[in-house]
């Protein structure tokens, strides 16, 4: 078997020129995959980790009405004992703290003009110590004295259709959770954007209090639960649920994959797009090594009706041809494998920029990660590719008629 | 002489039988025919040569014999077996065992040096290495190369190459050694050398050897030579050297002549 082996490793450099063109074929097809797959886990990635700061946090709690039924009013179904609940979560390990939060709606108006808004209200201590913090482009974030006006950061779409600018007031009106009418005059305070132009056109956040007493109600909408890393989520969500089962509200847990709509239709069609981009290096790689494994069987009619004649078995050519090429493709994988990684750290370093992605305005720095799965994955697929490549040329090798074959000039 | 296409016995002593073998090749929509009732008998140990012009069907024969091609009518019989009737899985087997062959452009497997090229009709014998070391080397020592088994055939003279291919036809103790040709791409000296070798490996192991020629110095020292024309045998005769004073050079059958010896 080794010597098997060693004559399929010294043919693999018989023809070193189109062993070495192979090799770049294939190799440049791993290296492709290697930095658009890092590009896009480094996307997925910052995505994740910018979902999450931006303020959905690991974990989110609500009461299990939220999710059953339609509300009737603005906290119809939230949480009352929100103290308590927080309380029993930051009891457990790897979280690093609680913060309340209303989701709200209503209109907003500067005394001449009125539009809907999308509410959201924050405890700014809390957020602060979770290092969430609003996209400010003007102004400050809410501070977090209590006394003083009730501040407010609006989105730069409303600031702009308001005609307000930072320091200008505004009135804030909501149904309370009685259904009754109210309202709350505002300061803006600073004008976000959080990259999402129907998200600025809505946006108002103000803190917890002055959003409770806008709403006549104790209650808060959800807690977020920011962990010290993103890969104890689901350890700590199973570690969580049991501790809810039993205060007086039903509550259940929310994972932020479960939440981070956004995030997963990026990561569905990206991961799509290396699908289909998987696909084709496969069949690059096949094709073009079907030809360059034909005419290395051609050049070796001769000799491997010779190995026949004397009487190999003709399952060994075609294994041959096939160990031929698995090893080839296992060389091009690991060329591609260090190329990839050293393109990608190239790409690292440079400090490319690119133009901010759909939906978003913030530019994107150009930033690959080293994925090992993602090298398994590569390497395995152009292997593959390589050893189904060499069956039409085994058999073929391995059906040659033997007297045709020694006569082949 | 034989008359072409005489009935067959194979007794016992016999290596090879070839039996009103008849090889025909289509051609458009014809045939050409390589061979036509060719029938003769070999003995184990001899050195027969088949010569004869270019096209006369000498290779054709030799792959026939090999069991690397089947005869359109007839039989090749190798050991008593009717090789023809042999399924390809046994017909391979047939040929890893009990044939070796020298080609007349060496064939050597150039990634390989030329101790791994002797071994490999050990490799696919299923040999385990101990063996297939001892033996490697054996081999190389009857043809002289011992020094050379771990240079790659590029490195090689044509002459060694075709000592290489001897010693890789043989090292696996085959019955019968086929060679096509085999000094016809030696230069004197090398193809003197390889014929000396030939028919020193033939007596001193009791190898038998059928080779195709035309080369008038191997001729020479073959016990026996089979003349084909056309695709037919039109002489079988036995050397010079090998015949006694009284033995007819020509006009006796081969069995007659083999009787004489005895």
């Amino acid at each position: 078997m080794s010597k098997f082996l060693l004559l399929a490793f010294r043919n693999i450099f018989r023809n070193r020129r189109r062993t070495v063109m192979t090799l770049i074929m294939v190799g440049g097809g791993v290296t492709g995959l290697l930095l658009v797959g890092g590009f896009f886990a480094r996307m997925f990635w910052g995505l994740r980790e910018s979902t999450i700061n931006d303020g959905l946090g690991h974990i989110q709690i609500f009461t299990s009405e939220h999710f059953n039924r339609e509300e009737k009013h603005v906290l119809d179904t939230g949480i009352d004992n929100w103290r308590q609940v927080a309380a029993t979560v930051t009891t457990g390990g790897h979280v690093r703290g609680v913060a309340p939060r209303i989701e709200f709606y209503g209109m907003v108006s500067n005394g001449e003009k009125s539009s809907i808004y999308m509410g959201s209200a924050v405890d700014p201590v809390a957020e602060k110590s979770l290092g969430f913090s609003a996209r400010l482009s003007q102004g400050n974030d809410l501070s977090t004295k209590s006394s003083g006006d009730v501040e407010a950061l609006i989105g730069a779409g409303l600031a702009k259709s308001m005609n307000v600018k930072v320091g200008d007031g505004l009135t804030l009106l909501a149904v309370t959770a009685d259904g009754a009418l109210n309202g709350v005059d505002v300061q803006v305070a600073g004008i976000v954007k959080t990259g999402f132009k129907e998200m600025d056109d809505r946006y108002v956040r103000i803190t917890l209090p002055a959003a409770q007493r806008l709403l006549q109600s104790d209650r808060v909408t959800n807690l977020v639960v920011g962990l010290d890393k993103t890969d104890n989520t689901d350890m700590v969500a199973a570690q969580l649920g049991p501790r809810l089962q039993g205060l007086p509200q039903q509550l259940v847990l929310k994972k932020w994959i479960d939440l981070a709509a956004y995030y997963n239709q990026v990561h569905s069609l990206f991961s799509t797009i290396f699908v289909f981009l998987g696909i084709i290096v496969f069949f690059m790689v096949l094709m073009s090594s079907i030809n360059t494994l034909l005419m290395a069987m051609f050049e070796r009619t001769r000799e491997i009706g010779t190995m026949l004649a004397m009487g190999t078995p003709r399952i060994w050519i075609v294994a041959l041809f096939m160990l031929e090429a698995t090893l080839l493709g296992a060389m091009g994988a690991a060329v591609g494998v260090v190329a990839g990684n050293l393109f990608g750290s190239l790409i690292n370093v440079s400090g490319i920029h690119l133009p901010p992605p759909p939906g978003t305005n913030v530019p994107m720095l150009f930033s690959v990660m080293h994925v090992p799965s993602l090298m398994v994955a590569s390497s395995i697929l152009v292997i593959v590719s390589l050893a189904l490549a060499s069956i039409l040329p085994a058999i073929r090798a391995s059906r040659l008629q033997i007297a045709e074959a020694l006569a082949h000039v | 002489m034989n008359e072409p296409g005489f009935p067959v016995d194979s007794p016992a002593s016999n290596l090879v039988g070839v039996d009103s073998v008849s090889r025909r090749f289509p051609l458009d929509h014809n045939y050409v025919s390589a061979l036509t009732g060719v029938s003769f008998n070999v003995a184990s140990g001899e050195f027969l040569a088949i010569s004869g012009p270019s096209g006369s069907g000498k290779s054709t024969l030799l792959n026939l014999i090999g069991c690397i091609d089947k005869p359109t009518d007839g039989r090749i019989l190798l050991d008593n077996v009717d090789t023809s009737t042999l399924s390809p899985t046994r017909t391979t087997a047939l040929r890893r065992q009990k044939i070796g062959f020298v080609f007349q452009s060496f064939n050597l497997i150039p990634v390989f040096t030329a101790a791994e090229n002797v071994e490999f009709p050990l490799l696919v014998n299923g040999i385990s290495p101990a063996e297939r070391r001892r033996r490697v080397a054996e081999a190389l020592a009857s043809v002289g190369l011992s020094d050379r088994a771990n240079h790659r055939p590029d490195l090689l003279s044509g002459g060694e190459r075709q000592r290489v291919a001897v010693a890789r036809a043989i090292v696996h103790r085959p019955a019968l050694v086929l060679a096509d040709e085999p000094t016809a791409n030696l230069d004197t000296h090398n193809a003197t050398h390889l014929i000396d070798l030939m028919h020193d490996l033939n007596r001193r192991l009791g190898l038998t050897f059928i080779f195709s020629t035309h080369d008038q110095r191997l001729l020479a020292h073959a016990h026996r030579i089979i003349s084909l024309t056309d695709g037919r045998v039109v002489a079988d005769q036995l050397s010079a050297d090998e015949f006694t004073p009284t033995t007819p050079q020509e006009g006796g059958s081969h069995e007659q002549v083999l009787a004489a010896r005895v």
